[in-house]
């Protein structure tokens, strides 16, 4: 549904004339004038208020009884009263219902000190209780999830974490079990309530029945500092703060941002923070002697590295992702490009050229993340949210459920989303462009298959303002399909392209690619791009890598190309966090990156939002920040570099990039900016036509067809957060029934799955939405990827009992 | 010179009357003998200091000196839970409580969280008292013990074993009437 227009309409409150938007809860209203209102269970994030708690009750003249100001609309001319007798003995008589049960243990409660009970109690009740009967009772505390501890004897009943879970996150596992003073929250058949987003109603709750275990007891909030700043390990960039302790991380809360995530987080921005303070984490520069990863001073780490870049010159392959920041991205090719002469850089996971990025990205064509909620159509390609843009997956449910989105899907893998879908297709994996082009020609009239049609139909039947929400591996097409169903120029309309690393957006548009400078220019000689970087590497044309926050082994497809390229290479120069299996088997000089809530930096959101990542604690162990080592790198190879702080780095690529020019640290600020509504998105360069759209259609096989996907629980972040162990996930292949009938397996079953003679073991899971013919595997595991496999059809048997180690 | 500054009014100066005289006789014996008096007085009366540090000087029971922490006499689990009130109510800002939660069965105090670390700065510590007011669980009182000088100032944290450690009661209280 499009915005709805807004007016203003007069009330008066407390005998003030105030302005407020018509039909604004009574309770937002009365803060145009000023006024607060107490409230526990009003949530506008939540949907539709429930008036489920009483306390927001205030007087309006012309109705007899007090009435919830959480849930009656203001009208044009109403009379309300917030300061009566009878309004402050309700108030008072409400907090005494509230704590008839409650057990009263705030020194104990990990909330206290910041708890909406305490303060409303203190400042709106009565201050006795005439309750002298014994209270109600529960076991405490529990675990309702290894991450959510759960005390019901301070739960308030006020349906919020319930309501969440039914109507925001919609995996309807809590519900309130019993009746009366007896209701208590649970899952519904008792099993833990583990979710993408489950962390979220520890946020809600307003007393501390619900808390996070990982936090439980950690700090008070006079103990704490809170930081802001920006999650990086996922593109959807949520805003978030840090909560702070002796310079330690301690908890990570949202930081709302309707424009970026709408005040919600998944589990593992919230709870992945462990990993910033744990031994396994490279805090310090590493120098291979003997075969030996060794910790060095800082000047000897650099002095290697910048001789081993040196030496190999041109046959430097230099690869960026992760949480990479536009300064070091742009640090990164400016060296590589100009000091090192070699053209050969890439930030993304499947190949995608100038000519298609520019045209996707075009200022044009861009929407933004709240017009999702407010478009007539949504359609969701060849790309799962939760997975690959976790806060999306909200986003959508969001406009399907409030504002009536009619929303497409169209992917290989069956989707979280096709419950929610108005439609949903599949494709056979790999089959994204293919699928594409195809709702190209559809949507221009032409020949294409009655999926394509359908979905085209669905959303030109919605309405004009279309989101389309994919992957940046579908390419060209997307540009096309917008184009050819009139999105250009629209406002609320557009492209939300997903690219395949947090900062996959602003890596391209400062010019980590094979084909493109800083703003997308053409470069005089192209380079390699990441697949072929790996050949050139096994074959010895590349005798160097320089990853930036990538491990190609963890991250990128062709595992054993790349492992061939690795060995191959004289040097291999990593920036990482972790000691993930290819750094710690092939590099040979590492240098310690920043967790995000060390970094400073910017960051550019799929939508086009400059954002900027701010320290919120110190350098942990002897790290530097990343802007500072590439640019000592830099000096050391002979380059001019002025760069002495992070803002000096944004300086250069914002001299660089004609569509950023003029972008200072003070004007990004707290909330960001989108390029796109700023002057120079004038510069942004013209679209030089599409290639071709005839994407290489699928080759059928005689096997099944594997397609892979990375889980959003497969992260070295994760793996290394004590809290999200639990977690981490292990090789499954997910097959339809009817193939897994036809090869006698059965579910839970272990099995090898094979493709060209490499193999991979995993466990099956039956899903009835996979099509039959398709298998998928995950990427990004430790153990047993699917990028070990090195073709795209794929065999299954059984495994025998003693090849299954472990 | 004139002053840097306009005095607005007229500065009036008094002076002393001019030596010489009876007043001035008086001057130089009068107010000497007078002072004489009081010591002569005094000569005959008690001492009243007392000869520290061999003997303590007596306190009121109400006097706030260096912080205890107390344990249930019944069950020797720390009162404290580490609910960090005290922390809050420190106008000196000199605790520092870091909670844990409690191990079923290696309880250390009643509730279910303790303070894993607490630790009162004295060298910060002005003794207002204002923790043991905050304190919901009476875990902390203040004592009577007044000799806080050390040599090294880190040695002025105390941690949470030497606030619960029965502490060398060195000092006397002061008896009815003292
Ligand atoms: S657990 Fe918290 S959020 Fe849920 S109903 Fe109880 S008080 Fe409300
Ligand atoms: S959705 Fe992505 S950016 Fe947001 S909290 Fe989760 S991992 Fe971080
Ligand atoms: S006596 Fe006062 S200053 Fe000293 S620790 Fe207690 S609250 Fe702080
Ligand atoms: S001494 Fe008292 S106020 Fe301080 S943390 Fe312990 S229980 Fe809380
Ligand atoms: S806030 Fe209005 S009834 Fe709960």
């Amino acid at each position: 549904m499009p915005r709805p227009e807004i007016k203003m309409i007069t009330f008066s409150i407390d005998g003030r004339e105030v302005q407020a938007p018509e039909n604004t809860m009574l309770v937002d209203a009365a803060k145009y004038g000023d006024v607060e209102i107490p409230v526990f269970c009003y949530e506008p994030k939540l949907g539709q208020p429930v008036g489920a708690c009483r306390m927001c009750l205030v007087e309006i003249e012309g109705i007899p009884k007090l009435q919830t100001a959480c849930s009656t609309p203001v009208k044009d001319g109403m009379v309300v009263h917030t300061q009566t007798q009878r309004v402050h003995e309700a108030q008072e008589a409400v907090v005494e219902f509230l704590l008839l049960n409650h057990p009263l243990d705030c020194p104990v409660c990990d909330k206290g000190g910041e708890c909406p009970l305490q303060d409303i109690s203190f400042g709106w009740g009565g201050g006795r209780s005439r309750f002298v009967e014994p209270k109600r009772h529960f076991q405490k505390p529990l675990e309702l999830s290894p991450l959510i501890a759960i005390d019901r004897e301070r739960c308030i009943l006020c349906y919020r974490c319930v309501r969440y879970s039914q109507e925001v996150s919609e995996d309807y596992q809590l519900v309130l079990q019993e009746r009366g003073a007896a209701s208590y929250v649970a899952t519904f058949d008792g099993h833990p309530y583990v979710a993408p987003f489950s962390g979220n109603i520890v946020e809600l709750c307003p007393v501390g029945a619900l808390t996070s275990k990982p936090y439980r007891f950690r700090a008070r909030p006079w103990d704490i500092e809170g930081a802001g700043t920006v999650c990086t390990m996922c593109p959807g960039q949520c805003n978030v703060t840090l909560t702070v302790r002796d310079d330690r991380v301690l908890r990570v809360l949202a930081r709302d941002h309707e424009e970026v995530d709408d005040g919600w987080l998944c589990d593992r921005g919230r709870f992945a923070y462990q990993s910033f303070h744990v031994d396994e984490r490279i805090t310090s520069p590493l120098v291979r002697v003997d075969g030996e990863l060794r910790p060095v001073p800082w000047d000897h780490a650099l002095d290697v590295a910048a001789d081993a870049l040196k030496r190999a010159g041109g046959a430097v392959g230099a690869l960026a992702g992760g949480g990479t920041t536009n300064e070091e991205g742009f640090l990164l090719q400016r060296i590589a490009r100009e000091a090192l002469g070699s053209p050969h850089l890439d930030s993304q996971r499947a190949p995608v050229d100038r000519r298609s990025l520019l045209a996707i990205g075009d200022p044009g064509l861009q929407a933004t993340v709240p017009d999702i909620e407010y478009a007539h159509a949504v359609l969701v390609l060849d790309t799962e949210p939760v997975d690959e843009m976790a806060i999306l997956d909200l986003r959508i449910r969001k406009g399907v459920r409030r504002r009536r989105v009619r929303l497409a899907v169209a992917s290989a893998r069956p989707s979280a989303l096709d419950g929610n879908a108005a439609l949903s297709v599949r494709f056979a994996p790999g089959g994204g462009p293919a699928f594409a082009a195809e709702l190209v020609a559809a949507a221009r009239g032409e020949a294409a298959s009655d999926d394509a049609r359908a979905v085209v139909d669905l959303l030109r039947g919605a309405g004009e303002d279309v989101v389309i929400v994919a992957s940046e591996r579908v390419g060209a097409a997307l540009a096309a399909l917008a184009d050819a169903l009139g999105l250009r120029d629209r406002d609320g309309a557009g492209l939300i392209v997903v690219p395949s690393s947090a900062n996959g957006r602003g890596l391209r548009e400062v010019g980590v690619l094979p084909d493109a400078g800083p703003g997308l220019a053409p470069v005089a000689r192209p380079g390699l791009h990441a697949a072929e970087m790996a050949r050139a590497g096994a074959e010895g044309e590349l005798t160097a890598f320089w990853l930036h926050g990538v491990d190609p082994l963890r991250d990128l497809p062709y595992r054993e190309r790349w492992e061939q390229a690795l060995d191959r290479a004289t040097d291999v120069i990593a920036h990482a966090a972790f000691l993930t299996e290819g750094i710690r088997e092939h590099a040979t000089v590492v240098f310690p990156v920043e967790a995000y809530a060390e970094k400073d930096g910017t960051l550019t959101h799929p939508d086009g939002r400059l954002q900027r990542v701010r320290p919120g604690i110190g350098l942990q162990g002897r790290n530097r920040y990343g802007w500072q080592v590439l640019a000592d790198l830099g000096r050391r190879l002979g380059l001019e570099l002025r760069v002495l702080t992070a803002g000096m780095a944004l300086a250069e690529v914002a001299a660089a990039v004609p569509f950023y020019a003029g972008l200072t640290q003070d004007e990004i600020g707290g909330r960001g900016i989108r390029w796109q509504e700023r002057e120079a998105a004038s510069a942004y360069p013209r679209p030089e036509g599409l290639p071709d759209l005839a994407a290489p259609t699928v080759r059928e096989g005689a096997g099944l067809r594997l397609g892979t996907f990375r889980s959003i629980w497969a992260s070295p972040e994760v793996e290394h957060s004590p809290a999200l162990r639990f977690l981490v996930p292990r090789q499954r292949v997910e097959m339809a029934p009817a193939d897994a009938d036809r090869l006698g397996l059965g579910d839970g079953q272990r099995v090898v799955v094979s493709a060209n003679g490499s193999r991979v073991e995993a466990t099956v899971t039956l899903r009835h939405a996979v099509p039959a013919g398709s298998v998928f595997l995950q990427d990004g595991l430790v153990r047993d990827a699917a990028n070990t496999l090195t073709g795209s059809v794929v065999e299954i048997r059984p495994a025998v009992t003693s090849e299954v180690a472990g | 010179m004139t002053p840097p500054y306009d005095p607005g009014d007229v500065v009036e100066v008094v002076r002393a009357p001019e030596p010489g005289g009876v007043g001035g006789a008086y001057r130089a014996f009068g107010e000497t003998l007078r002072g004489l008096k009081t010591t002569f007085k005094r000569f005959v009366e008690k001492p009243v200091t007392v000869e520290y540090p061999e003997e303590k000087y007596p306190v009121y029971p109400r006097f706030r000196g260096r912080h205890k922490l107390h344990r249930f006499e019944d069950t020797g689990l720390e009162k404290c839970v580490g609910c960090s009130l005290c922390a809050a109510a420190c106008p000196a800002d000199c605790i520092r409580v870091v909670a844990a939660e409690n191990d079923p069965e290696h309880r250390v105090s009643a509730g279910e969280r303790y303070a894993a670390v607490y630790e009162i700065n004295l060298s910060r510590c002005i003794f207002c008292g204002y923790c043991e007011v905050a304190c919901p669980f009476d875990a902390i009182t203040m004592g009577h013990d007044y000799e806080l000088s050390d040599y090294d100032r880190s040695d002025l944290i105390f941690t949470k074993e030497m606030l619960l450690a029965e502490p060398l009661e060195r000092t006397p209280l002061r008896r009815e009437g003292e």
